[in-house]
């Protein structure tokens, strides 16, 4: 045997074992952070099933503000799985390898983000327990949902997306499920081999699987713009001032991939640590995924001054008004930190050495994520808390229900995500094996 | 004649297939096993494109033509003027038909692999068949099956 092809399968085996180890049993900081995630779930569900018994009068949203702080999580969560998307599907069209060790963890992201968000609207709806309704279904009084509002194309958006997310996510997972089976004893042997759909890798398997990743891949593209686009439409296609904006569409994709981005590198950096990663997650990879980070935040920092550029170019006086009170009204601080953070803070990656120092990634992606956190919340507030008429001027802050409800979204996200880490192979093992080959 | 060859490396495992195709065994004969897609296999094998394309073309087309249908149909089927718009109104539509040619293109496009994949294969799921990290070429006998 040449020394070579030693080097090959010793690389795949080692790749197999570091991916494993993950999978082990789990030490008890796992447990508390587990524990610690199902927790903040379980006062967010409680709370919901409180504002559900009590009406939606116990949470902050009013008259003129109806959307508040559900509405700006659902956004945020839809965006939160904008990236994913982009990592795995755009980024493979594009043959950008340096995606193979973040798709995983990016898709579960997605999907997980896109479970998250979708219970956004039905907890906004009071009565969730006829969320069915937004669905067009035969039913007994002859009614259709009404397909030319901006909500039921949400709702068929994100249901789609959240199907071809999985689909992709399962997929691409199924080679890697395999693996795991033939590491594992016992009763988990079972199960994967359930799930791994009896994988053989014959030629058969591998040439029709690497057509429909390519399918899919294709599909999910043109989705994750339409997708965004649909949320922003939410938005745009009302008279607000501050919302009835051509822009919106594009400067919504742009803001959600550049905080799933961010969330990536969120969860990916203490991943890595905890599972010691580095020999595949390189600071290379990091350096270009913070090039992605980069480079929409430029698009988004350019809608800000788009939007403002519009408002006052465009002569419209509430337009005009508006913006006025976005930048000095009463939300001016939400608005200055959301700059800061999205548009100032980034420009530090122009330098490499910050591009490659994990521990400041970190902190920046936490920002970034609080500042479209943000962006979201000021959009949505501002507008609707001063439009036309001065008589229908109200303001609007979270009470607790939204608080409690926001607190249990990032408890099942991470929730998910822990459970993730140890039952689902982490990497994309037979991509990044597939790539060392080369 | 040896009828399973197994290598450690890419390499080696593609050599000896393209060795075998030239010394005149049949392409159908070859059944091979790899821990992660080789397409120059395919074409040494010369293997026809998938047809899974058709079945993405059909599921995609279906959705498109199911999102006008529907969303037309239920519009007519009680007719309500909604703010000032046509009763048929084609632009909102074409958002529903966009998203329902991706959801019922993919949808297919999965089914229809896993019919041509022939999976979930039960008697894999009960016994499964481990190749490892190697690259198998397997040569069926004439009347084998």
């Amino acid at each position: 045997m040449k020394p070579e092809s030693m080097k090959q399968i010793e690389f795949n085996t080692t790749l197999e074992q570091d991916i494993l180890v993950a999978m082990r049993k789990p030490r008890p900081v796992y447990w508390l952070a587990l524990a610690l995630s199902a927790l903040c779930f379980a006062v967010g569900m409680v709370t919901w099933i409180y504002m559900m018994l009590k009406g939606m009068g116990i949470a902050g949203i009013n008259n003129p503000v109806g959307w508040g702080v559900f509405i700006t999580d659902f956004v945020f969560w839809v965006g939160i799985a904008h990236s994913g998307t982009l990592i795995s599907a755009v980024l493979f069209l594009f043959r950008a390898k340096f995606r193979n060790v973040f798709n995983r963890s990016a898709e579960a992201m997605t999907v997980f983000a896109v479970m998250t968000a979708g219970l956004f609207p039905l907890i906004h709806l009071g009565r969730g327990w006829i969320f069915y309704w937004l669905f067009p279904y035969p039913n007994q009084r002859q009614l259709w949902v009404n397909f030319q509002s901006p909500l039921i194309w949400d709702v068929f958006a994100v249901s789609t997306y959240f199907t071809i997310s999985a689909i992709f996510w399962y997929i691409g997972m199924v080679p890697d499920l395999a693996i795991v089976r033939r590491r594992t004893e016992g009763i988990r042997k079972r199960i994967y081999s359930i799930f791994s759909l009896g994988w053989t890798g014959s030629l058969r398997q591998w040439q029709h699987y690497n057509k429909l990743y390519m399918f899919l891949a294709a599909f999910a593209t043109p989705l994750v713009i339409s997708v965004h686009s649909v949320v922003s439409w939410d938005f745009a296609m009302s008279v607000i001032p501050g919302w009835h904006t051509t822009i919106f569409a594009p400067y919504f994709v742009a803001g959600a991939i550049f905080s799933g981005t961010a969330m990536v590198l969120t969860l990916v950096i203490p991943m890595r640590k905890i599972f010691r990663l580095e020999k595949y997650i390189t600071l290379d990879h990091f350096d270009k995924i913070s090039k992605v980070l980069l480079f929409t935040s430029l698009i988004v920092t350019y809608s800000y001054i788009v939007e403002f550029a519009l408002a006052f170019y465009g002569g419209h006086k509430f337009e005009e008004a508006h913006f006025t009170y976005r930048l000095l009204g009463d939300y001016r601080y939400f608005y200055w930190l959301m700059l800061f953070c999205n548009s100032l803070l980034p420009l530090s990656l122009f330098v490499k050495k910050l591009r490659r120092k994990i521990s400041y990634l970190f902190i920046l992606s936490l920002f970034v994520n609080v500042g479209m956190w943000l962006e979201r919340f000021v959009i949505i507030v501002t507008s609707l808390s001063k439009d036309f008429d001065p008589y229908n001027w109200g303001l609007y802050f979270p009470r607790w229900p939204e608080i409690a409800i926001t607190l249990g979204s990032f408890g099942m996200f991470f929730m998910f995500f822990l459970i993730f880490t140890k039952v689902l192979p982490i990497l994309a093992i037979t991509e990044i094996k597939e790539e060392a080959a080369e | 004649m040896k009828n399973q060859f197994v290598f450690e490396e890419k390499q080696q495992f593609l050599e000896q297939l393209e060795r075998l195709v030239k010394e005149g065994v049949n392409p159908k004969q070859i059944t091979i096993f790899t821990p992660f897609p080789v397409h120059e296999a395919e074409e040494i094998l010369r293997l026809k494109t998938s047809p899974l394309r058709f079945f993405t073309l059909i599921g995609a087309l279906s959705g498109l033509l199911f999102g006008f249908f529907f969303t037309i149909w239920t519009s007519l089927d009680w007719p309500l003027i909604r703010g000032g718009k046509p009763i048929v109104a084609l632009p909102p539509f074409i958002i529903l038909a966009f998203e329902l040619t991706i959801l019922f293109g993919g949808v297919i496009s999965f089914i229809g692999y896993l019919l041509l994949a022939k999976l979930p294969s039960i008697k894999r799921i009960i016994q499964p068949a481990e190749y490892g990290n190697q690259f198998v070429i397997h040569i069926q006998n004439e009347g084998q099956k």
